[in-house]
């Protein structure tokens, strides 16, 4: 194929901006693959020089990090939740994927990217992670739920992965993997070919970002703006420290924290970046609310408000898991409050 | 009596559904700087005792920015950033993430059903697409219109809350006692 040579070292840019044109593409018609590299280069100019005319020559990493559409940015991230559950599928229990739903739309309600598409889901997964893709995908993995005691701990972690969608997060770091690391080449632009293998070649840089993590600093940032939109829903911003204090106390080894250590900074780090900035005015906000408290232990038996008497809260390390039995953890004083009509 | 109104003021939340944390009752901590133990969850309250860093101490429950800590027979409020739990005593080496946590987690009971163990960059890498579990997904999505009825039926209001700026100075050194 004569513009494959034409491009020479610029192919992978170029494909790239193929590949992202591509997913945008997939859920409408279906477009050849040489229909959607025309009309992407004949978009396409470089001071000046239109880069469909020249044949692609003169691509500057710039051009692939252009600003993503929206409609681009949902498709890739639709993506890339599919492939994420292919590693790990749901939990099979729709009241509690709906109340994450519930929660993790109201607090996306409250970000600047309210209209996304927003979807969350448990994955039924022991590890403890969390996920969130472009255009409005998040997931928490059941072992973190499983670390979870209220709605606002919920809250700040569901906060925390909108935040990093509502940052662009992983759009950016997707953009600037693919343009290092991908390897497809226009020889797989055959006719009507490109979208599947586009979509599943961007997928899976989507995937390799999962297992690279991100930023310190973007997570750090997720943080930030996490505690202010949990705190503009309406909820204890709190949520996400008490969370991170518990990971603190685990063993801080691919035992229990898994990829999540590889991936996030330290809890005590993310702690202390915490503490420096919420305001002390916050503190107002930590009151009970019943009304939270009865609907997630409802959702989560066995998990929400809880007072066990202290010879139960701590096992010795010898004691069997023995998960089916909630065990001492609703003594009669946490009785469920009446559900608020 | 001190200890009694914090008794009384833990019975009242306790009793109206807080968010209290189940598994920290009675755990172990120690202070990360030093404490005084409030009698109530406000700065304002009476200071019950003062505590020095690396004071061991019980953690009673906490209530969103505040920690209940318990020293010796008097019991008293904190700042949830003035303390660190102790290492859970889970299996530095367990056989599988499901069994570390179970213990790590004091056998909290999860009712869900086993899924994949651990999920490790092997399997996030040469994960296939699953398109019917992605159609499950689209399922249980919620509506803005859904999800303010939620929240209304939470007693959850929307506030004005402007953003955070990153802290200018380094982050105060927190001891990694976890690591």
């Amino acid at each position: 194929m004569s513009a494959r040579r034409a491009i020479g070292g610029g192919g992978t840019l170029l494909a790239i901006v193929a590949l992202l044109s591509g997913c945008a593409t997939s859920g409408g018609g279906q477009p050849s693959g040489t229909d959607i590299l025309k009309g992407v280069l004949s978009g396409y100019s470089v001071g000046g020089v239109n880069v469909g005319a020249a044949a692609g020559v003169a691509m500057s990493a710039n051009d692939a990090m252009r600003e993503i559409p929206e409609p681009e940015e949902i498709q890739m991230g639709n993506d890339i939740a599919a492939a994420l559950l292919g590693a790990a599928p749901l939990v099979d229990n729709r009241a509690q994927q709906v109340y994450v739903n519930d929660v993790g739309r109201w607090l996306a309600l409250h970000s600047a990217r309210p209209d996304l598409p927003w979807k969350f889901g448990i994955l039924d997964t022991d590890s403890i992670n969390a996920f969130a893709t472009p255009g409005g995908n998040v997931f928490l993995s059941r072992g973190l739920v499983m670390q979870m005691h209220s709605e606002s701990e919920l809250a700040g972690v569901l906060a925390h992965e909108i935040s990093h969608v509502v940052l662009k997060h992983h759009l950016k770091d997707i953009q600037k993997n693919a343009t290092k690391n991908m390897a497809l080449d226009l020889a797989s632009l055959k006719a009507g070919g490109l979208v599947g293998e586009a979509a599943q070649a961007v997928a899976r840089v989507g995937m390799e970002g999962f297992v690279r993590g991100l930023s310190r600093e973007d997570e750090m940032q997720a943080d930030r703006l996490g505690v202010v939109i949990a705190a503009r829903a309406g909820y204890d911003p709190y949520g996400l420290p008490i969370v991170l204090q518990d990971l603190a106390a685990l063993p801080q080894d691919e035992s229990a924290m898994g990829q999540f250590l590889h991936t996030h900074p330290a809890p005590t780090e993310r702690l202390a970046a915490l503490e420096a900035i919420m305001p002390a005015s916050w503190e107002a906000w930590s009151i009970a609310n019943p009304a939270l408290a009865g609907r997630f232990a409802r959702t989560f038996p066995g998990q929400g408000v809880a007072a066990a008497p202290a010879a139960a809260a701590r096992p010795a390390a010898q004691k069997p898991a023995t998960p089916s039995k909630p065990a001492a953890k609703a003594p009669a004083k946490t009785a469920t409050p009446k559900p608020v009509p | 009596m001190n200890v009694k109104v914090s008794m009384l003021a833990l019975a009242v939340l306790a009793a109206t559904g807080s968010t209290l944390a189940g598994s920290a009752w009675a755990d172990p901590g120690t202070t990360v700087r030093p404490v005084d133990l409030k009698a109530m969850p406000a700065s304002d309250a009476k200071t019950v005792l003062s505590l020095p860093k690396d004071a061991p101490v019980d953690v009673v429950t906490r209530q969103g920015a505040w920690i209940q800590l318990k020293s010796g027979k008097t019991t008293g409020w904190a700042k949830l950033f003035d303390v660190r739990l102790a290492p859970t005593g889970g299996p530095a080496r367990a056989s599988s993430n499901s069994e570390a946590l179970n213990l790590a987690l004091g056998n909290r009971g999860s009712s869900l059903t086993t899924g994949v163990r651990g999920l490790d960059a092997d399997m996030l890498e040469k994960a296939a697409p699953n398109p019917a579990q992605f159609a499950k997904l689209q399922t249980f999505a919620q509506t803005a219109a859904e999800a303010s009825a939620f929240a209304r039926a939470g007693n959850l209001k929307s506030r004005d809350v402007a953003p955070l700026a990153p802290a200018d100075v380094a982050a105060p050194a927190t001891p990694g006692a976890a690591k």
